[in-house]
């Protein structure tokens, strides 16, 4: 396991192809290679001057030979910040890019779909079942365009440590009852049970409850989507000391073995999970993961592939 | 009788959705499309609640909030910022300078923008 990490993690930094497609440079500005060419120099340079001193006694050339190594450092040292200045820029620009476009984006998301709100509940006199079913669609796919926008400004904002939370005191069981009839309608077009068990007593914890919303929407979406027709999607919750818990679990696709230490990383998306479904940009969990950790818990998860998953998050409960 | 909401929105649509949805539930609307109008419609219509965006010309929902919130006649009135920007300092902003919650717009569906205001007016 550690041999696999040491070898991934050595292929990965001296992988300069891949660096360079992923921040965006030619393969000579990448800071990997620029510290190659560094260390290459220094070693020509100490050689050269073990060289020089002994088979020339004069000062001056000895002066020179030094001045013209530190003159050469000097310039791959300036190259080597620059290329970092030129990413690190070109990061920020992508950053404010993606966070500009999509608030941009949000006020016309709103218009359309609290028109077609007010429309369908207040004003539907007039319209067909057909009409009111197209309507409803079109809504349907304006709220998808909104999570999607809401999901790109969501990274952005864990990104810079600006992601904000309204916390209010709410039963877990209720809200996980909430998200279980919201994704019912997806089960059974998918072919797939769906399950819950909860306690008895409420499980309250302090946490958003849009956000929880989104939490609980991902996992419970990933696991239909990721589960065979005629599967079965369970969902237990259970208070253990001062945390709740709750585990969505699956019996769909799984994750191979060398893809699940990439799961929670942003835009990951595993190549049986895109065989299963085109849907989906992979920031789904990393969001997620974000969250519970910003509201003081943790999510983690167990898989085999073509066996199924099951996916854990604990919360601290609030007493009283 | 029927509960006042003063709707502090500058975009049309937005601010005729609101209007509508919550005229169709009973509410009784005022709407202003700046801050100087919104902050003065604060004070001689006597809303119940206001609804209120941080982006707004003339004067800025902050500074709207803030006048509001130092005038000792509506000192105590509950005020929802409803608007697009939601990064942790814009919410940090708002609630210090006393809004009673901080709504995102394309998040909410007027349906559960009502039921906050029936829920801060302890309406059912």
């Amino acid at each position: 396991m550690l041999g696999h990490k040491l070898r991934k993690f050595i292929v990965d930094e001296f992988n300069l192809r891949k660096q360079a497609d992923e921040l965006g440079v030619r393969v000579w500005e990448t800071p990997s290679f620029l510290f190659i060419v560094m260390g290459f120099v220094i070693l020509v340079a100490i050689a050269g001057v073990y060289f020089i001193s002994n088979n020339y006694d004069s000062p001056d050339v000895l002066v020179i030979s030094e001045s013209t190594v530190v003159v050469i450092l000097f310039t791959i040292g300036n190259f080597i910040i620059r290329s970092v200045d030129q990413v690190t820029r070109a990061n920020k620009m992508k950053t404010e890019f993606i966070s500009i476009a999509s608030h941009q984006l949000k006020t016309p998301i709103a218009e359309i779909n609290w028109q077609i709100e007010l429309l369908l509940s207040k004003f539907p006199g007039g319209l067909s079942e057909k009409q009111q079913l197209l309507i409803g669609q079109i809504a349907h796919s304006s709220q998808k365009m909104a999570r999607l926008v809401g999901d790109l400004l969501d990274v952005v904002r864990i990104d810079q440590g600006r992601l904000a939370m309204t916390n209010e005191t709410l039963d877990l069981c209720a809200l996980v009852a909430e998200a279980i009839t919201n994704h019912r309608p997806l089960a059974i077009a998918s072919g797939v049970q769906l399950q819950s068990v909860c306690p008895v007593e409420a499980a309250k914890v302090l946490i958003d409850k849009k956000r929880m919303g989104v939490v609980l929407d991902n996992l419970l979406s990933n696991a239909i989507k990721y589960t065979n027709k005629g599967g079965k999607v369970e969902v237990f919750l259970e208070t253990k000391d001062n945390l709740v818990q709750v585990c969505v679990r699956d019996n769909g696709v799984g994750i191979p073995a060398k893809e699940q230490s990439d799961i929670f990383k942003k835009f990951f998306r595993s190549n049986n999970s895109m065989k299963s479904s085109t849907d989906g940009t992979g920031l789904g969990l990393y969001i997620a993961k974000n969250i519970l950790e910003q509201s003081g818990g943790k999510l983690w998860f167990k898989s085999l592939e073509n066996i199924g998953s099951d996916f854990f998050f604990s919360l601290p409960v609030i007493k009283n | 009788m029927s509960k006042k909401i003063l709707i502090i929105e500058d975009d049309l649509v937005l601010q005729n959705s609101l209007d509508e949805f919550l005229k169709a539930e009973g509410f009784e609307t005022i709407v202003a499309i700046d801050g100087e109008i919104g902050v003065q419609k604060a004070l001689t219509e006597k809303p119940d609640l206001i609804l209120l965006d941080i982006v707004l010309p003339k004067k800025s929902g902050y500074e709207v909030l803030q006048e509001v919130k130092e005038n000792e006649k509506t000192s105590r009135l509950p005020i929802i910022l409803l608007t697009n920007l939601g990064s942790l300092s814009d919410v940090e902003k708002a609630l210090g300078l006393g809004a009673t919650t901080y709504l995102v717009k394309a998040d909410y569906s007027l349906d559960e923008i009502t039921k906050k205001i029936k829920e801060i007016l302890n309406l059912k």
